[in-house]
């Protein structure tokens, strides 16, 4: 038998038989301190002054969870067991319970002879109790309850009192909650999203995430990698939804196409992998995709795309929109098939992978927007300057989506190749990319290609295993090609350490049996190779 | 697993070849060389390394070839290579003195022929 009286919510309605000091006090509770407050020390900071105001012994906040079944203690006083124990009430049940269900103020007599569920307040000694749901813009938030350990007959006025410290506090909570779920939204989607784009072998890249003015984060992403094939990895993708939930899907979608990527599988079966991985977990995981694979010694790109809007291709005045490519969305159907199209991709060219927000326009066709885009993007040779115009241009400060985009550019092979890399082994593979490109370009033969690379790798080799002090250390390759005779220059800062065990010098002896001429010095600041190859005629 | 580099291996009795399909350099020839030694027991008598789909290999891995050698010499164990006519492979073998100390052939056929 519920020994307790229902009150209609006073929510929004005057209070005037509620006393000048009491009601200052209350009104403290939303004052302007209260706003730097984390969600916690609001709750706690909300309770000591609703407990002072009413003069009870106890008071609780219990906040519905995300599924918005069930009540969780957040935050209590006089009764701090609740929190401790992580006590659990699911709507409609006991007394908090009900307060949430049926959204109106409930007050209790006499515990002992109640429905009440949580034994703690019965443990605690608690007599009556009044309890009232936190409500914004028709939304139950959670239950705010005082309590008495000495039978107390809680009036009209300490109801509406207490509903109108509710309605202050659950407008409170709502800000507190959004703005730490921005922040720990804003906090993962940084750790999310590559910091510095660094790929090698000639590709030029630049980047851009902002997310939408008034969510707390959106599912955009994008990524950029290596393959070990020298090929170079690039992905765009809208996770469907926003917030926490967005950028989890998100974060497992990233990993998995890296680790099937780096795995060898080719595009398609990449983006099937991922599909079937996303369909498993679950409604929330509908995302859509752009792959492509860009092979720079080629000057090819392969690209899959999974309802994604078609990526663009850059070179001088024209532009190509990629379509004719497309999938249907990731996470959609387990079976859903994707097909890989190749397309050229020649040094000088520039791909953009860009999401809808880029894009869409509210009253307006998208094909509106992509025109204006391609307009946009027309005659630009520099990916850096080409994401800064593209925002500048075609994002406003009022977004109602995230804009992601990623721009890759193919470097045209230089006449004279320069560059200072890490002393690092990882590089060499790179380096290596670039010097072939620059080799062909040059009019070298396949063997010669080969000569020269493996000679010019043995003096790079050489400058990583010198720079054993600690510090980063750098090399500098220079290649240049007159008249017939390539001339590579490798320079590092490390001091030369004599050969030692049998296989040092092997690399020098390489250099001498492959190339027309080797001259190594080696002085206090460092050791400079110049390697000299004269092309075989018919080749050059 | 090395980005550059795969390799996969095949078992005909006391033999075992591995196919190293990539690039070989100074960033995974140690880890190319464990992947190797893994393969071989105590039992098997001929290692064959298929470098018909190595598109790279500069000293580094020279190195671990002139290595595996003597490690293989030592244990009573031979080392075969398989590298195609006309592989710039051959060249860089040439030139290191490789080809003198391991038996190089042009097919993998070739390699396993002269087991019996």
């Amino acid at each position: 038998m519920i020994a307790g009286m229902s009150y209609p919510s006073a929510s929004g309605e005057e209070v005037p038989t509620v006393d000048r000091e009491r009601l200052q006090a209350l009104q403290r509770i939303t004052d302007a301190a209260l706003a730097s407050l984390s969600v916690e020390q609001l709750l706690q900071e909300l309770l000591i002054r609703v407990s002072e105001v009413l003069g009870t012994h106890t008071a609780a906040i219990l906040l519905l969870d995300e599924t918005g079944s069930m009540l969780h203690a957040r935050a209590a006083k006089g009764i701090e067991e609740e929190v401790e124990q992580g006590v659990k009430i699911p709507v409609g049940a006991g007394f908090a319970g009900r307060i949430a269900a049926r959204r109106r103020a409930i007050a209790i007599e006499d515990v002992d002879h109640a429905d009440i569920l949580n034994p703690i307040l019965r443990e605690k000694g608690i007599r009556s109790l009044l309890g009232v749901p936190l409500v914004v813009e028709q939304r139950v938030l959670g239950v705010l309850h005082v309590g008495s350990l000495v039978h107390r007959v809680f009036t009209d006025v300490d109801r509406d009192l207490l509903q109108l410290a509710a309605d202050r506090a659950a407008i409170a909570i709502e800000h507190a909650t959004l703005y730490e779920q921005r922040r720990l939204a804003e906090v993962l989607q940084r750790r999310l999203l590559p910091t510095e784009l660094t790929v090698t072998g000639g590709l030029e890249l630049a980047s851009r995430y902002l997310p939408a003015s008034r969510e707390s984060l959106g599912g955009d992403w994008y990524d950029a990698f290596t393959l070990g094939s020298g090929h170079v990895a690039v992905a765009i993708g809208d996770v469907v939804g926003h917030g926490v939930v967005a950028a989890a899907a998100m974060a497992q979608l990233r990993t998995a196409l890296r680790a099937y990527a780096v795995e060898g599988h080719a595009p398609a079966t990449v983006v099937e992998l991922v599909n079937r991985l996303m369909t498993g977990l679950g409604p929330n995981a509908m995302t859509t995709l752009a792959y492509a694979v860009i092979d720079p010694e080629r000057g090819t790109l392969e690209l899959v795309t999974a309802g994604h809007p078609p990526p663009l291709l850059i070179r001088g005045d024209g532009t190509t929109f990629l379509d004719g490519v497309a999938g249907i969305p990731l996470g959609v159907s387990d079976v859903a098939r994707y097909d890989s199209h190749t397309f050229p991709f020649e040094p000088g060219t520039m791909l953009l992978l860009y999401t809808d927000g880029l894009v869409e326009r509210r009253s307006e066709p998208i094909d509106r927007g992509l025109e204006r885009l391609a307009a946009l993007a027309a005659g630009n040779d520099d990916a850096e300057i080409l994401c800064r115009k593209l925002v500048a241009e075609l994002v406003s400060g009022e977004r109602l989506d995230d804009v992601a985009l990623l721009a890759a550019r193919l470097e045209p092979v230089p006449e004279r190749l320069s560059g200072r890399w890490p002393a690092d082994r990882r590089v060499l593979a790179g380096v290596r990319r670039l010097l072939r490109r620059w080799l062909e370009k040059v009019g070298a033969s396949a063997d010669e290609v080969y000569d020269i690379v493996v000679a010019c790798q043995e003096a790079c080799a050489n400058a990583v295993e010198h720079a054993y002090r600690p510090g980063r250390h750098w090399f500098e390759l220079d290649a240049s090609y007159d008249q017939g005779r390539v001339r590579v220059t490798i320079r590092d800062e490390g001091r030369w350490r004599p050969p030692r065990g049998s296989h040092r010098g092997r690399g020098v002896m390489m250099m001498r049996g492959l190339m027309d001429s080797v001259d190594i010095q080696h002085t206090d600041s460092g050791t400079t190779v110049v390697l000299e190859r004269i092309l075989a005629p018919e080749s050059a | 697993m090395s980005l550059l580099a795969d390799v996969t291996e095949e078992r005909r009795d006391d033999v075992v070849v591995a196919a190293v399909e990539g690039e070989i350099d100074a960033s995974n020839a140690r880890e190319i060389g464990e992947r190797l030694r893994r393969l071989l027991s105590n039992h098997d008598t001929l290692l064959v390394v298929d470098l018909a789909a190595t598109s790279y290999l500069d000293s580094a891995g020279v190195n671990l070839l002139f290595e595996l050698s003597n490690e293989l010499a030592a244990r009573q164990q031979r080392l075969r290579l398989v590298v195609p006519a006309g592989s710039p492979l051959l060249r860089i073998f040439t030139i290191a003195g490789l080809v003198e100390v391991v038996p190089t052939h042009a097919t993998r056929d070739g390699a396993l022929a002269q087991t019996a």
